[in-house]
Formats: structure tokens, sequence, C-alpha cells
């Protein structure tokens, strides 16, 4: 394996600047959306006291969950010493710290008070795991930052491999913490349940590393630097059996749930509608389940299809959006679904929402926040890649693959 | 250790909501600020309560009944709502037990709002924070007020007196008296919360009526009624009186 050169792209074509002024105009849009919620208060969205949190929260936390997952190429190439994806490790890094940068914006912008976010950082209460999270989310900026430094600083780099491992614990601590803010809820029948850290950490894994595909073929697509099958190939069968895994992570959660009768109607809400759960149950089969886990596999695994970029490339489009499915199933369904206020009687109708199920439609502003967070993240990917040397000059099979054979 | 605490009759509540008006009248008005509405008398009405009068109705027609549950925080003594808040906003007084948020302290991040059970916790969509049912805390201590007047204004304004406020720790209170003697129960105890408020359930008296226990034995109108519908034999004593 020869010596790969990480290198600057230039950032001057028109492509380039194009993107970036494009992307900027989805961030101002989010500070605007921002500013009018604030301004007009929280009514004007689609949430109410029953849906807290909305459409920014699921875009929040699938690009957090995705910034651990981001890191899979590094974590491989430092903490198991896979030479061929030694290259792309700061990319990795790069694109984990600007997904989570991209997901904390939305996050702390649809707060009640983000002018008080000085407040939870000086006032902790360690029996949060709201706290612990926010300190599980710092130090993944402090720790990935130092790991990109020591990759990236030659004098450093011989300490690498401890950061790197350092930041495989801590992202692995990150989804776990925030799986937990979904499995300590013990008061909503969608959540409490210890499965919910592993599956996020799965799921990290699967949207992370898709997003990260997707990065990587964009860019080396638009420099136009050789990138060659044997480490795309190599990440494609990485990505089939993440996605394999949260599939089998989500039929086993639901499986558990048909176990214990209490959770039956939660099930069938989700499974087969019922309740006025069509809505949630439809985004659950077609974009969780079809779209964003049977299809990508189809995509992957076909015959014939091994070498296609396209392909690959939109089956990552559709882990993104099935991971974004999965979200809204997990956060919106689950506080929809009606909490359980008299055990053993079936609410009909009540005057203000308690034992009936809620129905959210996202106001526009919300959306412009959430894709927001999207567009900061890739603005700071592109920023970052033309300000440092993140991007390897090329991936060219003969140069990239330790075991490339010359014909 | 005191814990404050409502208790609700549902046997006489009767859903007029005075205890919602007056709630929001005083707490609206208080040092913590307005409780804001939006589109209150137009479609879609939206709003901050720290209590709200639930409405059902119990059963299938014509077996129905209409039940009216008043529902505001019910002052848990383990409070689920409390060890989930990130800056400690939410937290328990020793003092009276009662469950508040600082709001200077909170950051508006609804969390508390998943963890509770009960569906207490309210955001007010224009101060940001969240918001629930103080027991009126700046009304019960008041010195300036009456003693009589010390209570939440809930319990003032409620006309049949279906709520009561008191010390559910104290044996010796009205409301453990009631709790003991009229089978006051928690909503959902098996969450293990313990909530302090309590509700007393609907009570409904029933006896058994025999027929012949409608019918007075010794009625003397029976007697009369017999004699009355006697026929008068020959002449008394007005036919003749004016001849």
């Amino acid at each position: 394996m020869k010596k790969i050169h990480l290198e600057q792209i230039e950032g001057k074509s028109t492509g380039y600047l194009g993107l970036i002024a494009l992307l900027g105009m989805f961030v101002l849009g989010a500070i605007g959306s921002m500013l009018y919620m604030e301004h007009e208060g929280h009514w004007v969205s689609g949430m109410d006291n029953q849906i807290v949190w909305g459409l920014p929260h699921v875009f929040a936390v699938f690009l957090i969950v995705a910034a651990s997952g981001a890191l899979n190429v590094a974590s491989i190439s430092s903490v198991f010493q896979k030479k061929i994806y030694k290259p792309l490790a700061p990319l990795s890094t790069l694109v984990a710290l600007a997904l989570l940068t991209g997901g904390l914006m939305v996050l702390v912008l649809d707060l009640g008070r983000p002018d008080r976010l000085i407040v939870a950082m000086t006032y902790y209460n360690f029996k949060s795991i709201f706290a612990w999270n926010m300190i599980l989310y710092n130090g993944f900026f402090v720790i990935v930052g130092i790991y990109a430094w020591f990759m990236l600083d030659r004098t450093m780099k011989k300490y690498s491999r401890y950061a790197g491992i350092a930041a495989f614990v801590w992202r692995l601590a990150l989804t776990t913490g925030t799986g937990s803010i979904f499995g300590f809820i013990v008061a909503r029948s969608g959540y409490d349940m210890a499965m919910m850290a592993p599956m996020f950490v799965i799921m990290s894994f699967s949207f992370g590393l898709a997003f990260f595909i997707l990065v990587l073929l964009a860019s080396y697509n638009g420099t136009g630097r050789p990138l060659g099958d044997a480490v795309v190939n190599r990440l494609r069968s990485l990505l089939g059996t993440f996605v394999f895994a949260t599939l089998y992570f989500v039929i086993v959660y639901h499986l558990s749930n048909l176990y214990a009768t209490e959770h039956h109607g939660y099930e069938t809400f989700i499974l087969l509608g019922e309740s006025g759960g069509e809505t949630y149950s439809n985004i659950f089969w077609i974009g969780q389940i079809f779209l964003g886990s049977l299809l990508p596999i189809a995509m992957i695994y076909a015959p014939g299809v091994k070498n296609c970029r396209k392909t690959l490339a939109a089956a990552c489009l559709l882990v993104v959006l099935g991971g974004l499915a999965s979200m809204y199933t997990i956060i919106i369904a689950g506080q929809a679904y009606p909490m359980e206020m008299f055990p053993g009687m079936e609410v009909v109708s009540t005057t203000f929402f308690d034992g009936a199920t809620t129905q959210y439609s996202a106001s526009f502003p919300e959306l412009l926040l959430g894709l927001g967070g999207v567009a900061m993240t890739l603005i700071m990917i592109a920023l970052g890649i033309k300000v440092l040397g993140f991007l390897p000059a090329t991936l060219e099979d003969s140069i990239a693959d330790p075991h490339h054979k010359a014909e | 250790m005191t814990q404050l605490a409502l208790i609700i009759d549902l046997n006489v509540c009767v859903g007029c909501s005075a205890c919602v008006t007056s709630c929001k009248e005083w707490n609206t008005s208080g040092p913590a600020g307005f409780m804001s509405d939006d589109n209150p008398y137009q479609k879609d009405p939206t709003g901050t309560f720290f209590n709200r009068v639930q409405t059902y109705e119990v059963g299938e027609f014509p077996k129905t009944e209409t039940v009216h549950f008043p529902k505001s925080c019910l002052h848990c003594e383990e409070p689920p709502c409390v060890p989930v808040c990130p800056t400690g906003a939410s937290y328990k007084r020793e003092q009276d037990g009662i469950v508040l948020v600082d709001y200077d302290k909170c950051i508006g991040c609804k969390y508390c709002s998943w963890a509770c059970p009960y569906g207490a916790r309210e955001i007010d969509e224009h101060q940001k924070v969240m918001k629930k049912c103080t027991l009126c805390v700046d009304r019960i201590y008041d010195e300036t007020l009456p003693e009589s007047e010390r209570k939440p204004a809930c319990v003032l304004a409620c006309p049949t007196n279906a709520r009561l406020f008191g010390d559910v720790h104290d044996a010796d209170s009205e409301v453990s008296e009631l709790i003991r003697e009229q089978g006051g129960y928690q909503l959902m105890p098996e969450w293990g919360t313990q909530p302090s408020n309590h509700y007393l359930p609907r009570r409904k008296n029933k006896i058994t009526i025999h027929k012949d226990e409608l019918v007075r034995v010794d009625n003397p109108l029976n007697k009369e009624q017999k004699e009355h519908h006697k026929p008068v034999d020959g002449s008394v004593l007005d036919d003749n009186s004016f001849i």
C-alpha cells in the first residue's frame, strides 16, 4: 500500500460556491424559523402538549445518532487496525463532528429557551439522562476533535490510536445515552425498554455509514478524484450488514412488545394502524421497513450491481430517509399514542386529549429548522475539506487497497 | 414531613369548571407572569392551564353516566418529572411536598412532559417554560390574606365543595379523614409515584324496596275512606235543621 496524501480541495468552482450558497440559504431559513417561532410563540408550530417533540427533534436525533455512526470508518481503522480505512479516518471524524453540530443546532434552536443554554451547561442534575447527554455531546466534540488533530498532526500521530479508542468508547456511550432518553421513559407505552439503547447504537452504525458513503461519493465525484471499487465495495457490504442488524433489532423490539399484553395496544397502533394510527403505521411499513431497510438491502446485495455507484448512492439515500422515518415512528408515534390514564377502560373521546390519539402535522418552520440542521452539517463538511486536508488525494485501488494485485 | 395535596370528590363535582377559571385568574395575575392563550374564542383554541376538567361519558347508551374528572399536577411523593429535569428546574419542596418548576432555570426541553405519566405538564407557548399547578404556593402562605382564604384558588371557587385542601400526612386532618373513611384513591398507584392528590370515588347508594313496604299497614286513611263510602241510611241532623 502506497502512501496516501490528504489534500484540501480547491473550492473555487461555481458548483462548490453554488452549493455553499444553497446550503447557506437553508441555514438562514432555519434561523428565520427559529426567530419566527420564538417571536410568535410555539403555538404556531405543529407541536402541542401531547406532541411536545416534533419534526425538528426527528432531524436532531437522527443527525446526532448518525454522528456517532459516521465515526465507524475511523473506529475500524484505529481500533481494529484495518489499513484500507486509514486514509478515510480524518474525513470520518469531520463528518461525525459536522453531523453532531447540525443535530445540536436543531436541538438547541428548538428548545423553549435556547437563550438559556448557559443554564443547561452550568446546572447539572446528574440523575437526568438528558443532562448526561449534554456531557456526552460536549465530550464527543472534544474527544473526536483531539482524535482528528492527532491524525492530521504528524508530531501527534503516534497517539492517534489511543484517541481513536477513546472516541470509539465515547461514541458508544453517546448513542447509548441518546437511546436511553427514550428507553428510560416509563410513562409511555412505546418506550420503557432497555433495548432502546443498543438499538440506537446499531441504528447509528447504519445511518451514519450511509451518510458517510454519500459524502464520500459526492466529494470524489465533485472533485474528480479517483475512487477505487475496493474501498467502496467494502463500505457497501458493511452498510448491508448494518442495515440487516438494524432491521433485526427493530423486529426483536416489536416482538418483545407483542409478547407483553400491556403493549398490545401500542403495537396494533404502529403495526396495524388501529386507534387512529394509520399515518404512523404507513410511515413505519413504507418508510422504515420497505424504503429504509428491505429496498436498500436488495440494492446492496442484488447480483450485477456490485460496482454500481449510483445504486449504492440510492441505497444510502434510502437508508437516510428510512432513518428519518424510524425517528419519526419512535419520537412522534410514541407520543401520539395516548397515555394509559384509566387502566382497563377504553377512552373513546375526552375534552382535553387525555386518552385520545393525537394527530401531528408539522408546520413549515419546523421542516425548515430540521433541514437547516442537515444544511449546516453539509456546509461544515464542505468547508472542512476546503480548509484542511481531510480528503485523500486519491483512493485508487492500486493505492488504497493493501491487498491489491497488479493485473 | 408535611405533604400538602388536594382531595377531589368525584361524587359532587358537577364539571362547572369554576376551579379552572379561578385557577387561571389567580395564576395568570401572579408574580410568575401570565399564562398564555391563543385563539381563545376561535377554532383550535390553545393555552396554558394548571387545572383542567376532563369530562367522560362512561358506559354505552343507554346505560351511560357522565364523569367530570378534574386533573392537575398530583404532587407525587416520588415525582418522575423531577429526576429527568436536566437543570434541576423541576423540584420538590421538602417543607410541604409541593412540586414546583423554577421558571428561571427551565430551558423548555419538555422532557418532564415525557416523564409525567399523568400528562400534567404543559408548556407555556409564549414564555416557553414548563408550567404546572403550584397549589397556589403564593397564596397559601400569604399572611395578608384572612386565614380562611389561604387555600388554593380552585378550592375556594368550587361551588359544591368537591375540592378540599390539606396535609395528607397528618392523620387528623380533614383530608386524611376523608381518604380513610370515603375510600380516597390515587390515580394509577401502580406507577409507584405515590400521587399526593386523591380522588373520592363516585358513590351510588341503592336500597331494595319491597312493594309491601310502600303500603302503610296502619294508615288511618284506609279506615276513613272505608267509612266515607258507606251509604248513609235515613236522614241525618242537617237534613232536618231548617225544617
